[in-house]
This record gives C-alpha cells, sequence and structure tokens, in this order.
C-alpha cells in the first residue's frame, strides 16, 4: 500500500500557480457584484453618540449601505466563543461603543472600491472618547478604564490550573530561577488579505459566500445563527487561499457583506486591505510570563510556576485559545513533574487577537527555553547537556504530561545531537573563541521544542465548564468517477500546505493509481464537500487527523472495488489487488480488470454488480482522532495530540558599533514522523523558521498610550525578506507516530516555535562578555547597542 | 479630466481603455482585462506581489496609474508563461518547490525574469539580494533561490 | 486603499506642465511616493500633473566643468549605472543602490527623491555634500537654488507650488574622496540614519570636507563641527574618529517607532567615522 507517500513529489496545483491561473478571492467575479468598504473608528475607545449616513445615497454609483444600527436591526449578536457572566452583544458592526482604532462602524456597498471609499468620508460619526487601556497589567487592575463596564472586569479568564505536586517540588528545589519574559504583538500576515463575497438568493432566502476563510465548519455556524438561517440555506466557497497560519477568519465581515447584499440585491465584495488587515483583523497576544523554575543543583528541573498574562485586544470570538495551547505545551520536552499555570486572558483596546502561525507556543517555548538557557548559566552547564539531563527519553514514550498532553513518539536527545552535529557545534565553539579574540560579537543558541498536531476542543472545558464541541475530526470524499478517474474532496482548504498533492498521493496509494490520476478539489464547498463543524484548517491537523478521512473513503472505494471486481472475475476478494490502474489477481498476469471497467459496472451496467451492492462507487468518510479524550476529573485534557519535535542552533554577529544583528546560519533538525512528502515537509520547516526569525528581529505591533497603532504599514512593520535571513539549514530524523493513520504528525508550524528563542539565545551568548539578559522580543539593534553601551 | 484613455500594450496585445485618472494598473490589468495573475498585496509598494515588467523593467503595478502607461508594453505573468506548459524559469520554481500559496509567485517571476536578464550566473548573495523586494510568507525563500540558480544553470547551457 | 478622485493631465511640454499647476496639485514623476499617499488619501491633489513624457528632463551629461548634469527625470536604476556617474560623482551611486529595490528604482526618479526631501532620505543627502544645485523651472523663467537653500525642512523644499524641478547640477567632484554610509533595518528601507562625506585632499592632508548626515534632523544636516575638524589637517588614522567626536551638536535627530533620538545620534558618529576614512582612503594621491 505504499509507493506515493513518502516521495518527494512536485506539486500538482504548482503549473497553474506559476501560470497565473490561481482563482483566489478577489479573482472571483460574481455577476453585477459591489465593492464594500469599511468605516472605520479613529478612537481606540469611545462611544457613538450619532452616526449620519444619509449623504451616502446622494454618491452616484453607491447602492447600499449599512450601520451599527442596522447590523442590530437585521441580524443577531454573534455569540463570543467564551460564556461571560453577562452577555455581551456583539455585533458585526459597532453599535454604541468602539473599543480598538479600526473597528468597523458602518458599510457601504458601491459599483468600485473607491466609490465605496469616497461614499464613506460623507457619513459623519460623533464620538465621544472614552480613555484607552492598552497594557494588559493595567487592563487587570481594578482602576482601569472597562471595555465592557458591565462585566466589571476586563479579564475574560483567569484560573490557577496546577498538577503534581508544585508545593512540594519547590520545597525540595536546591534552587528556584525566576524571570519575566515579555512577547510582543505580531501577526503572520498572509500575503492575500482577507476577504469575502456574499450573494443572496431573495426567492430561496439563502446566502452564497466565496471566501479565503480558514475554518468553514466554524464560520457556516455563526452566519446561520447571525442571519438567523438555517445551514442548508447556506453555502460557503473556498477558492485558492494565498496563505493563511491561523489569521484568514472574520465571520463579520461575512455578515457585513451578506446583509449589504441582501440590501443592494446585488452580491457583494469585500477584501482588505493592508491597512486595515494589520490594523483590524487579527494579531497574536502579546503578553507577560512570569516563569519560576524549582530545580535541583545537577540541573533536573522539578517544578515549573507559570503566571500568564494574554493580552486578547477586544476579542470576543476566540479568547483564551492563546492560554489553552501555553498550557497544552509548558514543559516543552522536559520531564518536569508539577506544574502550575495561573493564566489571564484580558481584553484591551486594540486589536484583536487571533489565531497565528504557531498561537501561542512560540511565547510558551520562548520562555521555558530562556529559563532554560538561563539556569544552564546559572549552574554552569553546557546549555545543551542541560536539555540532555531533562528531555523526556525516547523509551518513556508514550509520555504524559502533568496538564495531561501525550508525548507520543520521538527522540529528544538524538534530535538535538543531531542539530549540534550538522551546526558543528564544537567547531563553532572554537572559531567564536578566535572571533572574540579578534574583537568579533559571534553568538550560537540553541532551542529545542515540540510541536503538537491536532486540536481537541474538549479542552475549552476547562474555560467554559461544559462540553459544547470536542474531538479532532475532519471529513473527506473519495469519488471513482464512471470514467475511472478520482475525484477526491478535503473539509479542510488548503492555504499553501499543497494538500491536492498530498491527498492525492495518499488516494494513489489506496487504489493502485499514481497522483496523477487523482483530482482533488481545490478548497471547499459546504454543497459537495463533506464537513464537520471541526472542518477547517488549524493545528496542523492535515497530518493526524485529516489523513485518516481521506483514507478512510479511499479504503471504502478501495474495499468496493474490490468486491466488484471478485464478483466479475469470479476469484476471491484476498485474492486480488489493486495496482497500475487495475483490479487484478496477484501473480496471475491477465486476470484483471481495468478500474475503468469497474465503474461501468457500478455506475451504468448495474446488474452486472454483486446481490446486494449498491450502484456508485464514491464513499464519504469523517475520521475521529481517537487520541482526543474528554476533559480529566482532575482537569487533565489531552489539548492536542501527537508532538513533533525540533531542535534549533543558531549563528549570529552582531555589529558592535550598530548593534545590527545578522544571522549567519540557522540549522533545524526536526522530527515530525512519517514524511508524506519531504518537499513539501522542508518547505514547511523553512517557512515557519522564517516566521519565528521575523519576531526575533523584526516584527513589532506598537501601540501609543491612546491605542492608536504605530506600525500600520509594511513600512514600518518589518517582514523579513530574503535579504534578512539565511539559508535555513534542515535535516530530519522519523520516529513516526503509533497512533496516527500513516504515521504522521504535524509541521506546519514547526520553525516558528522555538527559532525565537534560538535567536535569542545566540545573542546573549554574543554578549556573554556583557552579562546580557534577553527577555522579550524583537531585539532590535537599538536594544542590543543599548547593551553594548553597559550599564 | 477625471477620466483619460489610454492606449497601451500588454502581453503583445493592444489594449486600448478609457478609466478613471486614479485606476491603478493593477486594478486595470486584473479588473478591465481579467489578467488576475497579477496579486494586490499592500498597494503601498513594499510587498512585491504587483510587480510587473512595464517596457522590460520591473515597476510596482500598484503605484502606476493605468493612464500613465500611454505607449507602453506591459508583461504580466501570463505573458511570461508559454502557450503550451511553463518556461524555464517557472518549471525551476515548481521542481525546487519554490512556492506555497503561490500569492507571491507572479512578482516573483517577474523581479526573477529580470535579474536572469542581466546576470546570467548570479551568486546566492545577489539573488537574495534581487528578491529582497518581494515579501514571501509562506517559503522562507530558500528554494526560491535555489530555483532561480537552477533557472540561471539551465538558461545558460 | 484607493485615492480620492482628481484631474489628470498628461504634460507634453514643460510649458503646458507648468500652467497645469496650482495650489491644490501634485506633479506625478516616478510616483514612488506620491502614489502611495494618494492611495492612503493621506494627499487629495485635485490634480495629478504628470511630468514623465516632458522631454529632455532625464538623462546624465557630463558638464565642461568637469561635473554633471543630471536631469529631474532621470530614474534611479540609470543614475546607478550611468558610467558618467561613477566617474564623476561615485558618492550618488553609491547612495542611489540603498534606495528600496530594483522595482522601486525603475521608476522613481532623481528630482523626485529631492523634491519629496524625506529627511531620511539618502539622494538629498548625497547631493548636498556634493554641494548640487537644483535646476527650477516656472512660469517666469527659471533659477537655480544651491541645495543648502533648497533643502526647507521635512517634506518641505524651496519650490514654489507653481514650479517644477528640472535638473540637478553637480559641481566637479573629481579626485574628492567620498564615503557612504548608513545603517537601516532591512537592506533598502530608509535609513535608521547615514552619513555622506565628500573629501579634498591630498595623501598628506585634508583641505576641506562636506559631511552630510540624513535621518539626523528634519532635513539633510552638514555635520560642520566634524568638517572643522577635517579641514587643513593631517591625514591621520584617527581624523575620522576626531571629526566623529564632533557631530552630537549638528544634530536634531527624531524619535520615532524605529529608533530614539539618542540612537540616531550614535548612528551619525559611527556612521561618519566610517564614511570619512573611506572619503579619506578614495582622496586622489
Amino acid at each position: 500500500m505504499t509507493g506515493w507517500v513518502g516521495r518527494p513529489l512536485a506539486r500538482k496545483e504548482d503549473a497553474r500557480l506559476l501560470a497565473g491561473r490561481g482563482r483566489y478571492l478577489d479573482d472571483v467575479c460574481r455577476p453585477g457584484q459591489l465593492h464594500a468598504a469599511m468605516l472605520r473608528s479613529p478612537h481606540a475607545h469611545a462611544r457613538i453618540a450619532g452616526l449620519d449616513a444619509r449623504e451616502v445615497a446622494a454618491i452616484p454609483g453607491v447602492h447600499a449601505v449599512l450601520t451599527g444600527a442596522d447590523a442590530a436591526a437585521l441580524s443577531h449578536p454573534i455569540r463570543p466563543l467564551i460564556p461571560t457572566a453577562v452577555p455581551l452583544d456583539d455585533w458585526c458592526l459597532a453599535v454604541d461603543r468602539v473599543r480598538y482604532a479600526g473597528e468597523p462602524v458602518a458599510a457601504v456597498a458601491a459599483v468600485d472600491r473607491a466609490t465605496a471609499e469616497d461614499a464613506l468620508e460623507t457619513i459623519r460619526v460623533e464620538y465621544e472618547p472614552l480613555p484607552a487601556v492598552v497594557d494588559p497589567e493595567a487592563a487587570l487592575r481594578p482602576d482601569s478604564p472597562l471595555l465592557y463596564p458591565a462585566l466589571g472586569t476586563n479579564v475574560l479568564w483567569h484560573d490557577v490550573l496546577a498538577y503534581g505536586d508544585v508545593a512540594g517540588a519547590f520545597a525540595r528545589a536546591d534552587g528556584v530561577l525566576r524571570e519575566r519574559f515579555e512577547i510582543q504583538r505580531y501577526a503572520s500576515t498572509p500575503l492575500e488579505t482577507f476577504g469575502a463575497i456574499a450573494e443572496y438568493d431573495a426567492g430561496l432566502d439563502a446566502y452564497t459566500f466565496w471566501t479565503n476563510d480558514q475554518r468553514p465548519g466554524l464560520t457556516l455556524a455563526i452566519l446561520a445563527d447571525s442571519l438567523g438561517v438555517p445551514q442548508s440555506r447556506l453555502r460557503l466557497i473556498t477558492p485558492d487561499i494565498g496563505g493563511a497560519f491561523g489569521n484568514k477568519r472574520r465571520p463579520a465581515y461575512l455578515l457585513v457583506c451578506a446583509l449589504l447584499a441582501r440590501r443592494a440585491g446585488r452580491p457583494v465584495k469585500y477584501v482588505e486591505d493592508r491597512l486595515e488587515n494589520l490594523g483590524a483583523l487579527m494579531h497574536a497576544c502579546n503578553g507577560v510570563m512570569d516563569v519560576e523554575l524549582a530545580y535541583r543543583s545537577d540541573g533536573t528541573m522539578l517544578g515549573l510556576r507559570v503566571r500568564d498574562v494574554a493580552d486578547e485586544g477586544k476579542n470576543l470570538i476566540s479568547p483564551t485559545q492563546h492560554n489553552l495551547i501555553k498550557l497544552g505545551n509548558i514543559v516543552n520536552g522536559y520531564r518536569i513533574g508539577a506544574v502550575s499555570y495561573e493564566a489571564y486572558s484580558v481584553l484591551t483596546t486594540k486589536c484583536p487577537s487571533g489565531a497565528n502561525r504557531g498561537i501561542g507556543k512560540p511565547f510558551m517555548c520562548f520562555a521555558v527555553e530562556r529559563a532554560v538557557a538561563l539556569l544552564a548559566r546559572r549552574l554552569r552547564l553546557d546549555p545543551a547537556e542541560l536539555r540532555l539531563r531533562n528531555y523526556v527519553a525516547r523509551e518513556e514514550m508514550p509520555y504524559t504530561t502533568p496538564p495531561g498532553a501525550q508525548y507520543d513518539s520521538g527522540d529528544y536527545a538524538a534530535t538535538l545531537r543531531r542539530a549540534l552535529e550538522r551546526f558543528d557545534y564544537r567547531g563553532w565553539r572554537e572559531r567564536q573563541a578566535h572571533a572574540r579574540a579578534e574583537g568579533r560579537l559571534l553568538g550560537i543558541g540553541i532551542a529545542t521544542s515540540v510541536e503538537p498536531a491536532g486540536t481537541n476542543l474538549a479542552s475549552y472545558e476547562l474555560i467554559t465548564g461544559r462540553r459544547a464541541a470536542s474531538g479532532s475530526a475532519e471529513a473527506a470524499m473519495v469519488r471513482l468517477e464512471p470514467d475511472g478517474r478520482v475525484r477526491a474532496a478535503l473539509g479542510d482548504p488548503a492555504c499553501g500546505q499543497g494538500y491536492e498533492t498530498v491527498v492525492a498521493q495518499i488516494v494513489a496509494d489506496e487504489l493502485g493509481l499514481t497522483p496523477a490520476d487523482v483530482h482533488v478539489e481545490r478548497g471547499f464547498d459546504s454543497a459537495t464537500t463533506p464537513w464537520l463543524y471541526l472542518s477547517g484548517n488549524y493545528s496542523n491537523k492535515f497530518s493526524v487527523t485529516d489523513v485518516g478521512a481521506v483514507v478512510g473513503a479511499a479504503r471504502a472505494v478501495r474495499d468496493k472495488l474490490l468486491r466488484i471486481a471478485a464478483h466479475r472475475l469470479e476469484a476471491a476478494v484476498d485474492d486480488l489487488e489493486l495496482a497500475e490502474g487495475q483490479a487484478r489477481v496477484r501473480g496471475v498476469p491477465g486476470r484483471g480488470l481495468p478500474l475503468r471497467e469497474l465503474a461501468r459496472t457500478a455506475y451504468a451496467d448495474v446488474l452486472g454488480l454483486p446481490p446486494g451492492e449498491p450502484p456508485g462507487l464514491e464513499a464519504r468518510h469523517a475520521h475521529q482522532n481517537p487520541l482526543a479524550q474528554p476533559l480529566g476529573a482532575d482537569r487533565t485534557v489531552r489539548s492536542q495530540l501527537v508532538f513533533s519535535n525540533a531542535a534549533h542552533c543558531c549563528l549570529v554577529e552582531i555589529d558592535r558599533l550598530t548593534g545590527m544583528v545578522r544571522i549567519l546560519r540557522h540549522v533545524v533538525v526536526h522530527d515530525c514522523g512519517r514524511e508524506l512528502n519531504p518537499l513539501i515537509v522542508e518547505g514547511m520547516v523553512h517557512g515557519s523558521t522564517v516566521h519565528g526569525l521575523g519576531a526575533a528581529l523584526l516584527e513589532e505591533f506598537r501601540y501609543d498610550a491612546n491605542g492608536q497603532l504605530l506600525t500600520s504599514t509594511f513600512m514600518d512593520y518589518l517582514k523579513p525578506t530574503a535579504a534578512d535571513v539565511p539559508d535555513i539549514e534542515v535535516d530530519r530524523l522519523e520516529h513516526p507516530s503509533p497512533f496516527t493513520p500513516l504515521g504522521a504528525k504535524g509541521v506546519g508550524e514547526g520553525g516558528s516555535i522555538p527559532a525565537p528563542a534560538a535567536v535569542a539565545s545566540a545573542v546573549e551568548d554574543a554578549l556573554a562578555e556583557l552579562d546580557v539578559t534577553v527577555r522579550s522580543l524583537p531585539i532590535t539593534p537599538e536594544r542590543v547597542w543599548r547593551w553594548l553601551r553597559g550599564r | 479630466m477625471t477620466v483619460a484613455r489610454v492606449r497601451l500594450r500588454v502581453n503583445g496585445h493592444a489594449v486600448e481603455r478609457t478609466v478613471a485618472a486614479r485606476r491603478s494598473l493593477a486594478d486595470l490589468l486584473r479588473e478591465d482585462l481579467g489578467l488576475t495573475g497579477t496579486h494586490v498585496g499592500c498597494e503601498h509598494g513594499v510587498c512585491g506581489a504587483c510587480t510587473v515588467l512595464v517596457d522590460g523593467r520591473t515597476a510596482r503595478a500598484c503605484l502606476l496609474l493605468a493612464v500613465q502607461l500611454e505607449g507602453a508594453e506591459v508583461t504580466t505573468v501570463e505573458g511570461l508563461t508559454p502557450p503550451e506548459g511553463l518556461s524555464v524559469l517557472q518549471e525551476s520554481f515548481r521542481e525546487c518547490h519554490a512556492l506555497q500559496c503561490g500569492f507571491c509567485t507572479p512578482g516573483m517571476l517577474a523581479t526573477a525574469h529580470e535579474l536572469l536578464a542581466e546576470n546570467a550566473a548570479p551568486t546566492r548573495d545577489e539573488i537574495r539580494a534581487a528578491i529582497a523586494g518581494n515579501l514571501c510568507m509562506c517559503t522562507g525563500y530558500v528554494n526560491i533561490v535555489r530555483a532561480i540558480e537552477l533557472a540561471a544553470r539551465r538558461l545558460a547551457r | 486603499m484607493k485615492p480620492a478622485p482628481f484631474d489628470y493631465v498628461r504634460a507634453r511640454t514643460l510649458d503646458e506642465a507648468l500652467a497645469a499647476l496650482d495650489a491644490d496639485s501634485k506633479i506625478l514623476a516616478g510616483g514612488q511616493s506620491l502614489v502611495p499617499m494618494l492611495n492612503m488619501r493621506l494627499v487629495r491633489p485635485t490634480r495629478v500633473v504628470d511630468i514623465n513624457a516632458l522631454p529632455g528632463l532625464d538623462g546624465v551629461r557630463a558638464r565642461a566643468d568637469g561635473g554633471l548634469d543630471i536631469g529631474a527625470l532621470t530614474r534611479h536604476s540609470d543614475v546607478l549605472t550611468a558610467p558618467l556617474v561613477k566617474e564623476r560623482a561615485p558618492l550618488l551611486a553609491a547612495a542611489a543602490a540603498h534606495v528600496g529595490h530594483r522595482a522601486i528604482r525603475n521608476r522613481g526618479t532623481i528630482g523626485g527623491s529631492l523634491a519629496h526631501a524625506d529627511p531620511a532620505a539618502e539622494l538629498p543627502a548625497a547631493l548636498l555634500a556634493l554641494d548640487a544645485s537644483a535646476l527650477i523651472a516656472g512660469r517666469g523663467g527659471r533659477r537655480r537654488v544651491r541645495l543648502d537653500e533648497f533643502l526647507v525642512g521635512a517634506l518641505t523644499t524651496a519650490l514654489r507650488a507653481d514650479e517644477i524641478l528640472i535638473g540637478i547640477e553637480i559641481p566637479d567632484a573629481r579626485g574628492a574622496g567620498w564615503g557612504f554610509a548608513e545603517v537601516a533595518r532591512r537592506p533598502g528601507d530608509f535609513a535608521i540614519a547615514g552619513v555622506a562625506a565628500l573629501v579634498q585632499g591630498g595623501r598628506d592632508r585634508c583641505d576641506s570636507a562636506r559631511l552630510v548626515a540624513f535621518g539626523a534632523h528634519e532635513r539633510p544636516v552638514r555635520l560642520r563641527g566634524a568638517e572643522s575638524v577635517i579641514a587643513g589637517a593631517s591625514a591621520s588614522a584617527a581624523l575620522g574618529e576626531q571629526a566623529a567626536a564632533r557631530t552630537a551638536a549638528d544634530c536634531r535627530p527624531p524619535d520615532d517607532v524605529h529608533a530614539t533620538a539618542e540612537y540616531r545620534a550614535h548612528l551619525v558618529r559611527v556612521l561618519s567615522e566610517q564614511a570619512v576614512r573611506d572619503a579619506m582612503s578614495r582622496t586622489a594621491g
């Protein structure tokens, strides 16, 4: 059953993308479509005292306008993800209050975007500014301005989760390392911005959406609720998606389009421009983490206490997500037996937070790996040696961490050793010594991480106290068509990960075909793609959950083919195999039937089917990852299901005079179990690592005290270019997961998790003579210069 | 006049349109001519997604008014693609897995095309410097550099 | 992000362009600075006057006195590669290499950069170091303004609303040593700070220097304290450092999201030393 899976095949989707024949959201044109623009609040926090949009109608080419009051009258509020003490009504447009600069307050649909923007300028809004709150710790204070006064607090969630004997661990310890770490706001910013087209059919009272939303299952539920329309009268289609990384969802924008389309009687398209994307779509939570690491003098880590304040901006749709995911990864790859995690999910008057590449794990890994590096310094142990002493060993797998994460397989020590070898760690320590003698500042940094895949939504019961969604599941369809070729579809829309190729590889193996014979539908269409609420692109779940759906559907088709072939060939099913486009008797050349012939029986010549066998050769299969479990009574939970791991080694040079940091080398050794397509896997490692390097050195959303975003364009919010990063050198180990359908694990987030910590350690190492501690990101040249200047 | 007529050539074809003066070349290409291969990523000239060739030189289509292109020769990714199959540069991208979501790719190809037309054997550093004006959020650039190197070697033969 | 509506005039002659200008119009040359501002509605001219078709406003020509005449519409890419520039004003080529990326340089013009006068831009600073003059055309005729008078403040020049910058005159700089150094967060970004240096002298002595810092003030600024250290001094290895020690008083760098004034002042000092050293190594003799 193997052959195509595991091969580094070039991708099937590339020919069209290279020729400029991809079809992204803004390439979709619906007949008569109008273009929407949104009026956004200039204030971070204000009451809307009045809004007058009457002049809009006078502008030629304008077809509809929507205000917050309209939204409240025409739709139901968007239900917040977590329950709050009092209901917090949140519509697709701000109604009486704005809570971040950039929050939409009105929208216009016109013949083109330029006209829509002209129309926005005629809308008069009367704001009564309120004090902004931009610092998450300030937002915790009882005297803080409140985003929702009725709630009485800005804290959406606060809890302490403790596992194991934390007090005992700290009492037994020879020492405790205490540090405070901070992470900045940043975002993955896919190059294609978010958008949607809504089309309303008045006859059917039905809506169709085209959108690059990566969570169609979730979004359809929200749309149905807010529009008051059953899901059977909603259709959602995703075209090619130009990158997502978690950022591509904003149900409110689809609702705005839907309401405008209904009003205007024409389809309405909205595509965010880059300023809207950077200022108002979503940022990864910034925050502060206080870490206490209890240790024995030989370096054994005994216990970990973390206090985590996550700044969610104005986010009611997915708060606590960063906290929960940090908890699932809190001990990283280490055997730490006692853990306490105090979490705050806090509202501030800033852009809503949301999923990002890594969602919280980059910060969690940064904090833990920095603590480990500092512990090594304190104990004068080699940082690699300290890690090796504390890793969960291969033989201990599957290993369950105190909060309940199960590390399924992997050899963390071997990964690190291979990385040090590939990096030539010893050689570079010598070169570093020579360089130091010459006055050059070279630094070497190490960071290692676990990388989870597959989110179990039951983990949210920790927050909400009840189970609304749970498990990890996905659905797929495989159909052998009447002409003997194959069509497949997956409820998870690809955003650049190559599913059209990998799914074809998997199906080809199951059916004895080649990937060229298998057409994988581009994206998601709720009318034809099988899907669940849980369907979508998130949490690296493709390799660990989606493949189960694909394999299940392919196998159902395979089994049926074999039954039909057995009947027609008068052979036993067990003597048959599918290979080279045929069903044939194993070892007997000439005794076989091409799949096309079996399809003719199944679809056309149905009297030839085995008795009781229904016609057709199509299967839909939904796979539930069996690793997902409900919340335990002791509040443990497998919030994610399988774990890859990686080790990063980074070499930097610092310019003494300017503080500029140059990354000379970055080596990654990773283990994501069985690699379904090594070419695609390696690309994921490159790309995710560069995300981490950007966060380490360049990217930061900075706000002033009034909640105004200062880094609001690509001129000021700095993404890494090809000139800023080196070749990422990649090597791999493969410890398959014993628990996933194909032994594969996740790899999409990989490098983004430990890369910032590796860079931080390298910078610290370069400045070792100055006894610098890197506690926050990004590491800008000015910060380095200030360290160089001394205290 | 807030509208103006412009006559230009796009991918070898004569085009004549009357457009609003404020309409960008990117919007003309995408919406008026249906050439959606050129993508818009920022509308302030930084991300490079909209890079096309104007009179043989790369330019940001988001920073050109369509009406400015009177008499100009514009080449988009559609014009860099042969009638059948893929160009040597495109095929090199495919083999090296130099694209993931594909959104930066047309602009990246235009930039690579200009580089290789002027420098038949660029070093890795020269390649990185040349594409530093094209942001890619997916690939981390490693395979793009490899693909351009490979294309250079192949074109030299 | 679409511009507010505007009239468009594609001028075919200089007179036509001048006639079309008024207080609410903007000149479109390269567009690499103007169009982003139009797109973000940061500027809302009622009329955009496209001067790209004006004949004779591009090109690099040798002056009889050993200097250069550069048409305002000369693209950065062409300034960068022109053999005459490499030969007679290599400082300018060095500065142009730092401007944005290739696609920007293919369209952006030297005149546009000068007229835009971003305090962190490379070309105005290099031109000031070269003691260039701006050639300006107006309805009443032409005038020539030396760069230290032309560059008035942040995004502000001596150009009147009904005038067009048509050329740049660079005096003879052959034999002068030049140096150029900047620090930017990423290659091609606007500089956090930078220094352009032109040193006249021989092997043993420096006669005079023009040191210009950018990103260090409201406009490119002459580092006169440092210049006075160099003027008439023996060419020693320490001269660069000595000059750099005197840069702070001439700077008033901004504090912004990318850097503090303090860091910028430090960069000016460090980059001055480097630029002076490079310039001294390049002086004739």
